[in-house]
């Protein structure tokens, strides 16, 4: 933790968002939130429920369903000095704003030598297990991860998020905020009521041991540790890294950590083909191939859309299959 | 020409004796035909011929011990003439098994072996599909250290004068077996005293009629129809998988005492045999075992082992369980003793025995129960009559 708090308040991850989102906006005039129905309606998930109310038309705007219009008016906010937060109300729904992201925030800093930065962040509920339709459901990270330019951010818990959010809202660059929407409401912590942040580009690591590293992140999380739990009665001790950042990677507490364990577990939920997974594999590989004792496993989502929700439970990794890996790479 | 190397011909084996040559130079032998008797840490064997030819060269001399790899002897079987091209072959011999031979292991044993200056390609693995796991990689190190020995006898000048007795072969196997069965399993032995005389008795009847049968026969036959009653003695603990296997098969061991150590060859499938059947395949392994004709089919898939040291005497021991087994009684010395029966003092024939478990499968109270039921069985011959299959 990064603050010590004089007070806190339980909250859970929506709501710390909406925290984070407003802790910021009394501070900052600067700070705008756009999106689809974010304003009197609340947002989709009510993330931003009461903003428009405390903050106005002005700074909380409604805007039409156009995403690509929606990221773009963002882009231009952000080089004229704004802080703009979007929200997509499905990472699923980032897809027409792709090219915006792809061909401007994440080069503008380049293509103008600095004179101009895009300090943007774009909130995107993402990922499966609550019985959402089709595209709503998605965790493409991968995309995101593989253009320079864009941070991804992904908080586990109320108190990274608000923390994480901050820290986006202050970044200079663009950054894509990822919210579990399975977390947003599957438990509360003790939350900062002040402005705090947690630092961009640092893992946690949530649980210490020596037989194996368990790498996950976001909506993975409460199941990793749930496995290493379940596991530590099996006499298995497994490290659990919550890398927080998805890009760039904490390449010191990853590859520190593999080191002391010889062993590696990776869990996303994403495809596994081209999936952020892959990376981290083949980053312990360069920083730490030495001191494997056994193969890298990886426990992730099967490479097919993310299934109606009568399979989605079979598509999702769960802890059966995150004990199995761990089980494989003690026992190699 | 075909060289006829040593290669693992069971567990894991990393070097073994020659014993004799079956054939001398100049002899033509056929493709599978018995060439040399080897012993290794287990027992004796014969490495077949690989081909049809003559006998060449005869490279290592009997009595030596040779590692893994290592070219035992040369058959001639093409039309080969050239010695020029021969002596190529030869001194090329390290070079060309070393990179042939395609090594299992992860990068961090790779890493110890390079810290330790082993070469890897050296050690034989242990581990599934052969891997070389980290330990493979200590014990070699630990091999390969032995040089060092005769510098640290320079140092010590004060040193008392002592004759010496290489430690190899199936003293150092012994050796081996037992350091990881006290290391690894936590033993407990209890003790007990069984009252001989009934089943002495019934021996006796048995030998008047014609069938002479020894004791351990009925103690085998005993032990199996406790092991029923109590299957987690006859099991194998399985740590890697968490699992406890109750074994469905009663492979009794006998450990016998041969000149050059103790071996134990097994009883397969007690539950099938009367105690006659026990008794005769007994001998035939114990005979065996001293001649040293055991093969590794005689001492494998044992699941519960027998130490009967009562002809050599002795009234008590902590005996080491055979790793991976569970359990293993002594039987000591039978003696004369008086004995209070019915508030009376008779005269019985009393024994011990010893009974080590592993602590972490079964506890003492269940250990108790089961040498109290095999003491039952002892004591009560016609008992055991009733419970055989």
């Amino acid at each position: 933790m990064s603050v010590i708090a004089a007070k806190t308040q339980k909250l859970s991850l929506v709501q710390a968002v909406t925290d984070g989102l407003r802790t910021v906006m009394k501070d900052q005039e600067e700070v705008l939130v756009l999106g689809e129905d974010v304003g009197k309606n609340g947002g989709v998930f009510r993330a931003t429920e009461g903003l428009q109310q405390e903050f106005g038309e002005d700074r909380v705007i409604d805007t039409p369903l156009s995403e690509a219009g929606i990221v773009g008016t963002a882009i231009g906010l952000a080089i004229n000095g704004f802080l703009p937060v979007v929200e997509m109300q499905f990472l699923g729904f980032i897809y027409p704003a792709f090219e915006q992201i792809m061909s401007h925030a994440t080069r503008i800093r380049m293509r103008t030598m600095s004179r101009f930065h895009v300090p943007m962040v774009i909130r995107a509920p993402y990922g499966a297990g609550v019985k959402a339709p089709e595209i709503h459901s998605d965790s493409v990270e991968a995309i995101f991860t593989h253009m320079p330019g864009i941070k991804v951010v992904c908080p586990s818990n109320p108190y990274d998020a608000k923390g994480l959010l901050i820290a986006s809202i202050e970044d200079p660059d663009p950054v894509l905020f990822l919210e579990p929407m399975r977390s947003y409401r599957a438990f509360k912590d003790e939350v900062p009521t002040e402005r705090y942040t947690v630092e961009i580009g640092k893992a946690n690591r949530l649980k210490e041991g020596t037989d194996v590293t368990v790498i996950a992140w976001g909506a993975m999380i409460p199941l990793a540790m749930k496995a290493a739990e379940n596991a530590q009665k099996q006499n298995i001790h497994c490290e659990v890294i919550d890398l927080r950042t998805l890009y760039p990677l904490d390449r010191e507490t990853i590859s520190t950590s593999v080191q002391k364990t010889g062993r590696a577990v990776i869990i996303h939920e994403a495809h596994a083909t081209s999936g952020l997974g892959a990376d981290i594999l083949s980053l312990i590989q360069d920083t730490s191939f030495l001191y494997l004792k056994a193969p890298i496993q990886r426990v992730t989502g099967f490479d097919v859309p993310v299934p109606f929700y009568t399979l989605e439970k079979h598509y999702l990794p769960d802890e059966n299959r995150i004990i199995e890996a761990i089980k494989r790479a003690v026992n190699f | 020409m075909v060289e006829v190397k040593l290669h693992d011909i069971g567990e894991g084996m990393t070097e073994g004796e020659i014993v004799s040559y079956l054939v001398k130079v100049g002899d033509r032998v056929q493709s599978d035909q018995p060439l040399v008797e080897v012993q290794t840490d287990k027992m004796t064997a014969e490495l077949p011929s690989p081909t049809t030819g003559i006998v060449k060269e005869i490279l290592v001399s009997e009595g030596s011990l040779v590692p893994i790899g290592t070219t035992i002897l040369i058959i001639e079987s093409g039309q080969t003439k050239q010695v020029q091209h021969e002596v190529t072959v030869s001194s090329n011999r390290n070079k060309a098994e070393k990179t042939n031979r395609l090594i299992l292991a992860a990068p961090y044993t790779r890493k110890i072996a390079r810290e330790l200056g082993i070469d890897i390609e050296k050690i034989n693995g242990t581990g599934p599909a052969g891997r070389i796991t980290d330990e493979d990689v200590y014990n070699y190190g630990t091999k390969a250290v032995e040089p060092m020995a005769p510098k640290i006898k320079e140092v010590t000048n004060n040193e008392v004068e002592s004759d010496e007795i290489p430690f190899k072969g199936r003293r150092k196997q012994i050796a081996s077996l037992m350091s990881k069965s006290l290391f690894t399993i936590p033993h407990v032995t209890h003790f007990e005293e069984v009252d001989m005389t009934n089943l002495l008795d019934c021996k006796q009847q048995c030998k008047d009629s014609g069938v002479n049968v020894s004791v351990a026969a009925f103690f085998i036959k005993a032990i199996q129809l406790t092991l029923i009653k109590y299957p987690i003695f006859n099991s194998v603990l399985d740590e890697d998988h968490g699992v406890i296997k109750l074994k469905k098969e009663y492979n009794i061991g006998i450990a016998v005492d041969v000149e050059d150590g103790l071996i134990v060859p097994v009883i397969p499938h007690v539950e099938q045999k009367t105690v006659k059947a026990i008794h005769e395949e007994m001998k035939i392994a114990i005979e065996k075992a001293q001649n040293n004709t055991l093969t590794k089919a005689d001492i494998s898939n044992g699941t519960f082992t027998i130490s009967n040291v009562g002809p050599l005497g002795g009234i008590g021991a902590t005996p080491i369980i055979n790793h991976p087994q569970t359990a293993l009684i002594a039987f000591h010395k039978t003696k004369k003793k008086p004995v209070v029966i019915n508030d009376e003092i008779v005269i019985r024939s009393m024994m011990n025995l010893s009974m080590s478990f592993d602590h972490r499968v079964a506890d003492g109270a269940t250990a108790v129960r089961f040498t109290n039921e095999f003491v039952h069985l002892i004591e009560n011959p016609s008992r055991m009559l009733l419970e055989m299959k």
